[in-house]
């Protein structure tokens, strides 16, 4: 195995990216040095120090995770391998020989842990393409060199270092590390990026586009209008990899319009005259660069039978064919003849990716006894000091305070202390820091600051007089919004962050992975609670800005009326640039103002509102309060002041603000806010269904055709299109279809539904749909006949002492003479339970009788609640709770 | 996404493949500048948050301007005919299926939407709305493409309403192809069955009740059917729904396929030919909602005529009809072309505007127009264009009425007439070429003493043939040509007298 030579000298230095960048003073960037390189695992420091610092990677899997090959050249030589690593070299006594040795048994040790499955997979070239974007876009790469084409890193020195990550990593154990960081590397520095599990695949492949493993053939699928030609911005690459052979069932299920282009090396055996056949609708066969047939690709027609030939050397002969999987009844056969050669599909055996050998991976055979003495070893070296998961006891340095500078790790001598290759600089911050390292007296800036360079947080965000954004990575951070300008790509400055946002938000932001700013490509990593929670309550005590006196609210309602207009197209036009609880009205979409209040402080936000560009320079937000004056006079008196906290006390109904005039209604999806929504047509109950959304975040859908109840969910309303509608949200509960009422000669009687053929049901039972009135929330009574009953039916969405939401449903009932008794099917569903006469589970539906009335149950499929009613002459009402 | 229940005339999406945008839609007119000397075309402007895509329209008591959408919305819109417009919009009711027409009457607004006519009033006196009082929705609606178009009121109150066949080809729900009547007090009474893919409904001047039909099976081309009661307009799909009508019989006998509507409305006695045949492309491709004008003179010289949209050519045609021995017929005429998008609607302001909306939905069926949704305004500018007004059948020839007075030695000359007839193979097969074309002889040609009309007689009328007219030759008083020199009158009977 090949791997990298000799280190140019300065770049061995362990590398802590937030360093270089920061204006930390001296003393501080020797603590975070200090942490960084988890001293306190030798020399015993304070719990806090030790609890602070950064450990060393869990290694009871490592077999699984990285190559052996690696993993020994890694410990025989860590700063030759991964320039940069924080890892020390604890072997510079030892001789080349023993250094081996020792590399050797430490592996066998770390190899015989546990069962390994390393094993490396071929690279994917399209979805690496697709990875480099997104390893650029997503923040790999603000910690991380940016790579050119070729793959070089341009930023190594001031980046944290990868290594050769194609010799360590399969594509397996990579994809597992980057889903989970912190179950290897607990500390959090390696942050979890919260990827979707497709784009962890590509920049895997990217990351691991060099890996080598044997194979018969490469192959890339691409699909489109592929008899274009494969240039065609019409083809899309799907995918690459390697194939066994031609046949195109080794590829799998492969779609019409497709095209694969094979590339690989044929060993010819004899030379001579070789004739190639091939059955297709269009493609070409390349042989060390010459083309030997090609039929370009015809959608209208069929199959063609093509031939070619030519005078071939023995040896490796590079071949690429082109298939197109196009026009009629497409098929694909490859055959070649030869000197003693029968004409026959080529066999894999005369075929490779490479002319070159290529290694068949060889797992490690673990040697007990070799194991053992790498298991003394890895105590004695003080490996089991920072690498102390496998429980094996450390080998202690001095105390702290007995420490020297320019002596052991902190000299340039070798010696049996591990060495870090520490640059001059970097070795005069830890003598700086040394004396209060095991209980540094920080205030809570400097805490604040250590932080968020050992974190690296200042690699994409601005904190004022600590550093930000380095200019020679300003251009990798992108979005989606460019009319947004800058904000609409950098991640938004840490400067006052904690005057600005609410503690629960940066909590929800900074633990739980909570994310406004969609345009932003660069994903807001998570570094995990113990590592960086302390932040929340310390941003909150450190940043300050002035009290500004909020002025008294005489009348809310005026006041909110006030903001609702201003922020509406008719005042202020906010909705113009912000989008609105998600719904966005103009061509850009700014920050969703939605969640002001519940994101920002209320001092910030008047701050802010008086003046936008104090706290972003360059912000496209204009004034409207310039110098303190509002320019909308005929608002609330002109008052600046109550116009601000008039946005506020509007903003602060969050979800449940009416919406403001002029929120556009192009968007597909329904929101409720302060009143019910309704949504008719083609929907999962039928064509003639209608959605209700209500403000309590509960919503139902009625069939209007059958009169009926038909499914309850929780949460966000509907998508709706022309005529139709798709139920959002959670927790949907489905009824079967049915009308409401009927009058069962038998228990054992079907529930009637109206099937495909019984085209007049469920006129045919009486029933005629009469529509719905509007309540003042906008909420829906539904009316209809049944027989001579004139029934209305209406659903309230109300709330329990704990907040949680249900609905109260009143029948209401008019017949104008007494009727014959008639069953109410009130729910239906797989599973019925009866708790008494008026309370019944259905699944996981509580549904309540509220009135006298009493329920009985039906088993079958589906089981029912059934509420025999006998409805006397006039006017009768039945009340019922859906809770769920 | 794009709703893909709704393609006006029919799948030929799913009958021709390769079909796609960039098809050709027909040659145009070409007759677009001519036109806006005399009908400027003006841009009712829509703010970016409205999904404006028309289906219906009314104008309200108070002169607002009511846009039903087919999301489901209704827009009262004021200052819409104000010159230049400056509309705002107040969203009135929301949460309903695709509306495709609305018509005002004590108070409230009747909506036509795919499920059902809804009776929608604000009782509360906000301006939204709060009863959707449901007049019926006893028809069947449970495929794609089941839309409904609906009527104007009638005198009595009536909503009369065509509902498309299920997928345009069958009938697999209640009355899928056939044209109801709904009572005040939401009485649903099935009228006449044969529809195929209906468009809009209304009355002519008469008060008789049309619709328009589209090309495609039992269809040659585009259509205006006369709504009347107990017939049988020419699909036989929709004839399995006549036993859940008591009063009414299935007939007897069906069409025979590959033959001629002047055959076959001799056997099967329920059959009413169309009024009015639009030749395909030259005069339409999917003709969906009309109008008729009743402006008092506001909007030119074309009284009490109808005027018609069509979604694929983004045109206003033109259409006269006239009862025949007891049967409605009569001619279409071209009248402006080059709006914006795919029409919809049409309806007539009080002060003699044509409001013209839609939409186009550009993956699905070729529309000229290119906005994906448009309102517009066609306004007279009060300079009357040389126009044949009206096309009227006599005994042997034809009254052809002018807007302006012809040159009368011109308009005296037999030749001045190109006239052809042909018809349409009647059968179930997807539209029809023009077939048994003939060419009669102009006889005569005698201008009025005011220059304003001119008999022409021929040598023969050919019985349920489309007599096509070119009357390029033919100039005013004052030298100028014809803005449209084309007509073309449907004749289904010829008058003994």
């Amino acid at each position: 195995m090949v791997l990298i030579g000799s280190v140019p000298v300065g770049l061995a230095a362990p590398v802590v990216s937030g360093l270089a960048s920061s204006q930390l003073d001296p003393e501080l960037k020797g603590q975070v040095l200090i942490e960084e390189l988890n001293c306190a695992a030798c020399h015993s420091g304070t719990p806090s120090l030790a609890a602070q610092s950064k450990k060393a990677p869990r290694l009871s899997e490592v077999g699984s995770r990285v190559n052996p090959a690696y993993l020994e050249a890694f410990i025989r030589d860590p700063h030759g391998i991964k320039p940069g690593t924080t890892m020390p070299d604890v072997m510079t006594q030892s001789g080349k020989q023993e250094k081996a040795e020792l590399a050797t048994s430490l592996t066998h040790f770390l190899l015989s842990l546990k069962k390994n499955e390393f094993s490396p997979q071929a690279p994917d070239a399209v979805a690496a393409g697709q990875g480099k974007l997104l390893f650029h876009s997503r923040g790999c790469a603000a910690c991380h060199s940016p790579r050119d084409d070729k793959g070089t890193e341009l930023l190594a020195k001031t980046s944290v270092p990868l290594g050769a990550l194609d010799k360590k990593y399969s594509f397996k154990s990579l994809t597992d590390f980057l889903r989970q960081p912190h179950a290897s590397r607990p500390s959090g520095r390696m942050p979890d990026l919260r990827l979707n599990g497709h784009d962890i695949e590509r920049i895997a492949h990217f990351l691991l586009q060099d890996t080598r493993v044997p194979g018969s053939l490469g192959y890339t699928l691409y699909r489109g209008q592929v008899w274009e030609g494969l240039e065609s911005d019409k083809v899309k690459a799907e995918r690459a990899g390697y194939v066994k052979d031609f046949a195109l069932a080794s590829l799998g299920n492969i779609g019409h319009h497709t095209a694969i282009q094979y590339d690989g090396w044929m060993n010819i055996a004899n030379p001579g005259r070789h004739t190639f056949y091939l059955t297709m609708n269009g493609g070409s066969l390349l042989i060390d660069g010459k083309q030997i047939i090609r039929q370009d690709p015809r959608d209208r027609r069929g199959v063609m039978q093509l031939e070619g030939a030519a005078d071939l050397a023995a040896g490796w002969r590079k071949i690429r064919l082109t298939y197109f999987h196009t026009g009629h009844a497409p098929k694909f056969a490859f055959e070649m003849e030869g000197p003693k050669l029968a004409r026959q599909p080529v066999p894999s055996s005369m075929l490779s990716i490479s002319n070159e050998a290529i290694p068949v991976f060889e797992p490690l055979k673990v040697d007990a006894e070799l194991a053992a003495r790498g298991r003394e070893q890895f105590g004695q070296l003080g490996c089991a000091n920072c690498h102390d998961d496998l429980r094996i006891p450390a080998n202690p340095g001095p105390a702290f305070a007995k420490l020297d500078a320019g002596r052991g790790c902190l000299g340039e001598a070798p010696g049996r202390w591990p060495h870090f290759d520490l640059t001059a600089e970097q070795r005069g911050w830890i003598v700086k820091a040394m004396p209060h390292a095991e209980q540094p007296q920080l205030t809570d800036k400097q805490r604040i600051d250590k932080t968020l360079v050992s974190f690296n947080c200042i690699a994409c965000h601005e904190r004022t007089g600590l550093g930000g954004i380095a200019p020679e990575r300003n251009a990798l951070f992108t979005g989606t919004q460019p009319a947004l300008g800058d904000q609409g790509r950098l991640p938004p400055p840490l400067s006052h962050v904690g005057a600005k946002l609410k503690p629960e938000w940066i909590a929800e932001v900074l633990l739980h992975g909570k994310r406004q700013r969609e345009y932003l490509d660069a994903s807001m990593p998570q570094f995990g609670e113990a590592n960086v929670g302390h932040l929340v309550e310390l941003f909150g005590k450190v940043d300050e800005l002035e009290t500004v006196v909020v002025p008294k609210v005489s009348n809310m309602k005026e006041s909110k009326d006030a903001g609702y207009e201003m922020i509406g197209t008719t005042g202020l036009s906010c909705i113009a640039c912000h989008e609105f609880n998600g719904q966005k009205s103009g061509e850009v979409a700014a920050l969703d103002i939605g969640h002001v209040t519940e994101r920002l402080k209320k001092n910030w936000f008047n701050l802010y509102m008086r003046q936008p560009s104090r706290f972003h320079p360059t912000v496209i937000m204009p004034s409207y309060w310039p110098g303190g004056q509002s320019t909308r006079p005929n608002i609330l008196g002109g008052d600046s002041a109550q116009q601000i906290e008039a946005l506020w006390t509007y903003l602060e109904d969050g979800m449940r603000a009416k919406k403001p005039a002029g929120l556009s209604r192009q968007s597909n999806e329904l929101r409720v806010s302060d009143v019910t929504e309704l949504c008719r047509g083609r929907s999962p109950v039928g064509y003639r269904g209608i959605g209700v959304g209500y403000p309590e975040r509960i919503n139902l859908a009625f069939d209007s055709g059958e009169m009926a109840l038909r499914q309850l969910w929780k949460g966000e309303f509907a998508n709706v299109d022309m005529g139709s509608f798709h139920p959002r949200g959670t927790d949907s509960i489905s009824f079967p279809p049915g009308i409401p009422f009927h009058r069962l000669e038998a228990l054992e009687d079907n529930w009637p539904y109206k099937g495909k053929t019984n085209h007049p049901f469920p006129q045919d039972h009486g029933y005629q749909f009469r529509g719905y009135h509007l309540d003042a929330q906008r909420r829906p009574t539904f009316l209809f006949h049944y027989g001579a009953i004139a029934v209305e039916d209406y659903f309230e969405d109300v709330h329990d002492k704990d907040g949680k939401p249900y609905f109260k449903r009143t029948l209401r009932f008019e017949t104008p003479a007494e009727q014959t008794p008639v069953y109410f099917r009130a729910a239906a569903g797989k599973k019925i339970t009866r708790q008494s006469e008026r309370n019944f589970g259905i699944d996981t539906l509580q549904l309540r009788v509220t009135s006298e009335h009493k329920g009985i149950t039906r088993d079958g499929d589906p089981g029912e609640v059934l509420i025999p009613l006998t409805l006397p002459k006039g006017r009768s009402t039945l009340t019922l709770e859906y809770q769920w | 996404m794009v709703n893909s229940r709704f393609i006006p005339a029919l799948l030929a999406v799913a009958i021709s493949p390769f079909l796609h945008a960039e098809e050709d839609l027909g040659a145009m007119w070409g007759t677009a500048a001519e036109e806006a000397k005399y009908y400027p075309i003006v841009n009712i402007p829509i703010p970016s948050s409205v999904p404006m895509r028309t289906g219906g329209f009314e104008v309200l008591p108070d002169g607002r301007l009511a846009v039903g959408t087919r999301r489901g919305d209704i827009y009262f819109i004021k200052g819409a005919f104000d010159t230049p417009p400056k509309p705002e919009y107040h969203l009135f009711a929301s949460g309903q299926d695709e509306i495709f027409a609305l018509s005002w009457k004590d108070g409230a607004l009747t909506s036509i939407s795919w499920g059902e006519v809804t009776r929608i009033s604000d009782t509360d006196g906000d301006g939204i709305a709060d009863n959707y009082d449901t007049l019926t929705n006893n028809w069947g609606y449970a495929e794609g493409h089941e839309f409904a178009f609906g009527s104007k009121h009638d005198p009595e109150g009536n909503i009369w309403v065509a509902l498309g066949l299920s997928g345009s080809y069958e009938s697999h729900n209640l009355f899928r192809g056939w044209a109801v009547k709904v009572t005040p007090d939401g009485k649903m009474i099935p009228v006449c069955s044969g529809l195929r893919s209906p468009g809009g409904v209304g009355a002519n001047a008469e008060g008789a009740m049309f619709v328009v039909e589209s090309q495609g099976p039992w269809n040659g081309c585009c259509s205006l059917k006369h709504l009347k009661q107990g017939a049988f307009l020419g699909h036989p799909a929709s004839y399995n729904w006549y036993p859940y009508v008591p009063e009414m019989k299935t007939p007897a006998v069906s069409p025979n396929g590959d033959s001629r509507m002047g055959v076959e409305k001799k056997r099967v006695k329920e059959l009413v030919p169309p009024a009015v045949r639009f030749p395909y492309i030259k005069m339409g491709r999917s003709i969906s909602g009309f109008q008729l004008n009743q402006t008092g003179g506001k909007f030119g010289p074309f009284d009490n005529q109808l005027f018609l949209g069509d979604y694929t050519l983004s045109i206003i045609l033109r259409a006269t009809t006239e009862r025949i021995n007891g049967v409605w017929q009569g001619a279409c005429y071209p009248f402006r072309e080059g709006l914006a998008s795919g029409i919809m609607n049409v309806e007539f302001s009080p002060t003699g505007q044509l409001i013209a909306g839609g939409f186009t939905t550009n993956t699905q069926w070729p529309v000229r127009g290119t906005e994906p949704f448009a309102l517009q305004r066609i306004d007279w500018n009060g300079v009357v264009p040389f126009e044949i007004k009206e096309i009227n059948i006599r005994k042997d020839g034809f009254l052809i009425t002018f807007t302006k007075p012809v040159d009368k030695q011109v308009a005296a000359r037999t030749d001045a007439y190109q006239i052809t007839t042909y018809t349409h193979v009647y059968d179930g097969s997807y539209g029809s070429p023009e077939v048994d074309q003939t060419t009669p002889r102009v006889t005569k040609a005698e201008p009025s003493a005011d220059g304003l009309s001119v008999m022409v007689r021929l040598d023969k009328i050919t019985e349920d043939h489309i007599h096509d007219f070119d009357l390029a030759k033919i100039t005013s008083r004052d030298g100028l040509p014809l803005v449209h020199k084309k007509a073309y009158y449907t004749v289904n009977e010829i008058p003994e007298d």
